[in-house]
């Protein structure tokens, strides 16, 4: 009875253990799919790159057969001394100049694709600026005198390179959409720069990829590629100013944007709001995430967020609303997302 | 050895039942009338003027002392707070006061060879055992106006001076208390009050009762005031035409650069736009947020100083202001006070 017991118990273990494998390595396997992966390259950059990283993959497996196909000859099936000759010649040979081959080529084949990562951008150039935690978005077009301001949010034109220049307000941040391309690292008071090129219009999703403080998880955003015409067209309604409200409830909700001064921070192009210190929000209804990638943009959402800044994201520089009432932040919240 | 264990035990024991006896049968006669042992007294005093002198340590933050709006201020609070026990200068003490055990010491002897930073710690901290309450507040800048009142007592203020300076008008309205200080378009320190909403001044008034704005002096000032009155202390307040103070001085670029701070047009991504909440040109804002508009320029520097520093509480809306001047420099503080000091109030409550 009891060793029964005893076996399932240790049976159910193993179960549980198996289990728990499955479920791990699948979620390891879920990472290299989706949004987020520089192992699904959607972008020239995130190709070769993730070329490379199939090439390196293949080099360290073939190489890894090799060593260990090796000793297990020399220990299971030939275990007769080896020759002077033979041992000096595999020495040599395995040792110096066969690495020395394999290596640089893999090093050579390596730094080829360097230069093309840093290719320039064939007309538009974005500027992201790194702040905690969000980023601050500009498009500058061909010719551009003043930028067109967005945050939180990439959209790029598919099939062409856009020029990325990058900077940080206050620490380093580091700029990384995966399915589009390396990294680069975001310094406050120097510009980086890189460019990337989506091949096919779609959606993925981009993280700060260097720890910046409390809310460094928090701080992504959603980058899309749009066919050149749909871009321009969605370039010239973000150029344009914010839409007047038109519910008594968005009415109302643009009147606790006044009178609760969030225009200090918060620019609303066309109304007096002109604040730079936190994301521009003419168009904010339109964008696809809230708190930098942190909330969705639903009326639910924008509540929870005004409401709630710091608990949702801790250390944020934007204080929570709640003192505001209900019907105050629904108000509110129409407003906003009627800024499409 | 074991012996000398065994004796220090008892020992030991019996004091503790003496002891016990003294607090449990009350065999301490606690009787003022009676007063202390010889000597006594002596141990007591020496203790607190050396505790002092070891505790108290030179600070940064010592404004000048001279300064005769915080000397003002500081006579006023003395009046309405400590001279009851301390008397003003010139004043004999009371028949009741002068049977207290310690007696306070009258003014000129409580403050004779104290340097101004021991009178801050022993205002500040207060004496336990000797009737001497701390400052009721957890800021303890505010105490300096105090000192600043005691240094010219050390010098000598006669008590006609003394009297010139917390005269009050006679009592006519319920806010005449507060006009002592904040009458005739307030001081260097102490802001002017009409040009504020009906709604700011209770939330503050309520801000100071309930401790979560700190202000050592408002702290007694309110407590002074029947609680269920303040609503209409604040309207009477607000209902008052504008005195409209004296232009301060201020240097025109110092001016410019507040301004362009306050409106956001420095390209400053630091500094939210003081004007969105504060004016000028702000309409529709929530009469919730003070009209800065000639507030006394030291009075808004100190503000500013303690909302940045993290010090400075206030009603439900606290936080967007702390929020607001967390990144301020002390130029930017600088530039802000002399723009809001020469602007000039809005008009809407």
């Amino acid at each position: 009875m009891t060793a029964n017991t005893t076996d399932t118990g240790r049976r159910g273990g193993a179960d549980r253990g198996r289990t728990g494998l499955l479920l791990l390595t699948s979620v390891i396997l879920a990472g290299c799919e989706g949004q987020q992966s520089a192992l699904a390259p959607s972008g020239e950059d995130a190709r070769v790159l993730g070329n490379l990283f199939w090439v390196m993959l293949g080099g360290a497996v073939i190489l890894w057969l090799l060593v260990n196909g090796l000793f297990f000859y020399v220990t299971r099936i030939n275990r007769a001394a080896l020759s002077r000759r033979f041992a000096n010649g595999l020495i040599v040979g395995g040792g110096v100049i066969f690495p020395t081959i394999v290596l640089g080529g893999l090093l050579t084949y390596g730094l080829s694709i360097m230069p093309d990562q840093r290719a320039p951008g064939d007309g538009l150039t974005l500027r992201v600026t790194g702040e905690q935690w969000w980023w601050r978005v500009e498009y500058w077009p061909e010719g551009a005198e003043t930028p067109i301001v967005a945050a939180n949010e990439i959209r790029l034109p598919a099939g062409e390179r856009s020029e990325i220049r990058l900077d940080s307000a206050r620490v380093i941040h580091s700029f990384w959409i995966p399915s589009l391309g390396g990294k680069m690292d975001m310094f406050p008071g120097r510009e980086t720069r890189m460019s990337l090129k989506p091949e096919v219009a779609g959606r993925w999703r981009g993280q700060c990829a260097e720890f910046c403080g409390a809310s460094h998880a928090l701080m992504a955003f959603e980058v899309v590629a749009m066919p050149p015409d749909d871009f321009n067209a969605w370039l010239q309604a973000q150029a344009a100013p914010a839409t007047s409200p038109t519910t008594d409830a968005a009415r109302r909700g643009a009147r606790i944007f006044a009178r609760e001064g969030c225009g200090a921070c918060h620019a609303v192009r066309g109304t007096g709001a002109r604040g730079a210190v936190g994301p521009d929000l003419t168009h904010v209804g339109s964008r696809l995430s809230l708190g930098a990638g942190t909330l969705t943009t639903t009326l639910a959402d924008f509540e929870r967020w005004i409401a709630h800044t710091g608990a949702i994201k801790p250390e944020v520089e934007m204080p929570g609303y709640g003192h505001l009432g209900a019907a105050e932040l629904a108000d509110l919240a129409q407003y906003l997302k009627g800024l499409e | 050895m074991r012996r000398v264990m065994q004796t220090l035990m008892v020992l030991a024991v019996l004091g503790a039942v003496a002891g016990g006896a003294v607090v449990g049968f009350g065999l301490f006669n606690v009787s003022a009338r009676v007063g202390h042992l010889p000597g006594v007294s002596w141990v007591l005093h020496t203790t607190f003027r050396n505790s002092v002198r070891l505790r108290a340590s030179r600070r940064d933050d010592m404004p000048d002392l001279a300064d005769p709006s915080l000397i003002e201020l500081g006579a006023r609070h003395y009046d309405a707070a400590c001279r009851t026990c301390h008397g003003a200068p010139g004043e004999t003490p009371s028949a009741t006061i002068a049977a207290m055990v310690p007696a306070p010491p009258m003014i000129a002897t409580a403050v004779a060879d104290w340097q101004p930073h021991e009178l801050h710690w022993i205002v500040s901290n207060g004496v336990k055992m000797s009737g001497m309450p701390h400052w009721p507040a957890t800021r303890d800048d505010d105490v300096w106006p105090v000192v600043a009142f005691l240094v010219s007592v050390q010098d000598g203020m006669p008590g006609d001076d003394y009297a010139a300076l917390t005269d009050l008008p006679a009592p006519r309205a319920p806010g005449d208390y507060c006009l002592g200080c904040h009458g005739q378009g307030g001081s260097d320190h102490v802001p002017p009050l009409e040009q504020q909403s009906a709604a700011y001044l209770e939330m503050s008034l309520r801000a100071y009762l309930d401790g979560t704005r700190s202000s050592g002096i408002m702290a007694h000032a309110v407590s002074e005031v029947p609680a269920e009155t303040l609503g209409g202390l604040a309207q009477w307040f607000a209902d008052r035409p504008a005195e409209g103070g004296v232009l301060p001085d201020m240097p025109a670029e110092r001016i410019a650069e507040g301004r362009a701070l306050a409106q956001a047009a420095t390209g400053d991504r630091d500094v939210p736009a003081c004007q969105a909440c504060h004016g000028p040109d702000a309409s529709e804002t929530s009469e919730l947020f003070p009209d800065l508009g000639r507030l006394p320029a030291p009075y808004l520097r100190t503000q500013l100083t303690l909302w940045r520093d993290g010090k400075r509480g206030g009603g439900p809306r606290a936080d967007l202001m702390r929020k607001a001047a967390q990144h301020l420099s002390d130029s930017d503080i600088e530039a802000l006070a002399a723009f809001y000091a020469t602007l000039p109030p809005q008009d809407g409550k």
